[in-house]
């Protein structure tokens, strides 16, 4: 949705104040989802977005109305900086927090019997896998694989370019199978 | 031995591009003759096929941790009333 120019009349601000609503709003749950994952608490992730909406609010006039989306992301990610909180998404206090994502990896399929079994994971094993990795590799597994952002959302949330996000995620995603193949006894074995 | 080595340069260009195959991200999708290949591959490669089951798996599990319960709705309801505050004084 275009922006109204700045130099129209008190209309114009309140259209310009209803489209920066328009846009915002439905981003509010990926934003907290994603301060979640980069403050690992949930009261630094209210404080985060809350402070991210004020920033982008106040920058409405850099905005081109064209993918909010990475734009709120890029504020999300400075705002935590300059707000110097702990970025530890090691220490993610409430998982439950972190719902309504995208399916997993695109399309729902049937699932065969041999991934009936593999899915056999204990939260537990897998939160040990998880909590197992780097900072770099365990952030961009949780924004793509947690999260539901795409490469270039998670690049924006991180200011690293996608190849490094894929590259990072890559690296995840075999770190974390390796651990379950040697913790999980249904994992990497055919029935 | 020819075979069995194709079979290997095979696998590895495969294992670089099972991740990307099942995020099906709009960034970086395979091009549609990697998708052949890679499909032809997984079709008669036991290990490869293996190991998507794997990254298939993964991907449900953290799917299954993320919707275990819905996002705080007090804190979302807060984060609303902030925008609706924004919005309402700055289109005065």
């Amino acid at each position: 949705m275009p922006l109204p120019s700045r130099n129209s009349p008190d209309s114009a601000k309140r259209q310009r104040a209803l489209a920066f609503k328009t846009h915002v709003e439905p981003e509010l749950p990926v934003l907290f989802r994603v301060a979640l994952t980069l403050t690992g608490s949930p009261a630094d992730a209210e404080d985060l977005v809350q402070e991210t909406v004020i920033r982008a609010f106040r920058a409405l006039d850099r905005f081109d109305g064209r993918h909010p989306r990475a734009w709120l992301l890029t504020i999300l990610r400075n705002t935590n900086m300059n707000m110097h909180r702990r970025q530890r998404p090691d220490l993610v206090e409430d998982w439950d927090a972190m719902g309504d994502p995208r399916p997993a990896f695109g399309a729902e399929r049937l699932v065969s019997a041999e991934e009936t079994v593999l899915d056999d994971i204990l939260t537990e094993d897998l939160e040990a896998a998880v909590n197992s990795l780097d900072n770099r590799f365990r952030t961009v597994l949780l924004l793509v694989d947690v999260d539901r952002l795409t490469y270039a959302e998670a690049a924006e949330a991180l200011g690293v370019p996608v190849g490094t996000v894929m590259s990072r995620l890559g690296r995840a995603r075999d770190r974390v199978r390796a651990h379950l193949r040697a913790h999980t006894s249904s994992f990497g074995r055919t029935p | 031995m020819i075979t069995s080595l194709r079979r290997m340069v095979t696998c590895h260009w495969s294992a670089r591009r099972i991740g990307r195959y099942l995020d099906n991200d709009p960034t970086a999708p395979l091009a549609p003759a990697e998708v052949k290949r890679l499909e032809s591959h997984l079709a008669v490669c036991e290990k490869c096929s293996g190991v998507t089951a794997e990254h298939r798996a993964l991907s449900r599990a953290l799917s299954r941790w993320s919707q275990q319960r819905l996002p705080d709705q007090a804190a979302l309801a807060r984060l609303h009333a902030t925008l609706d505050r924004i919005t309402a004084q700055g289109g005065q």
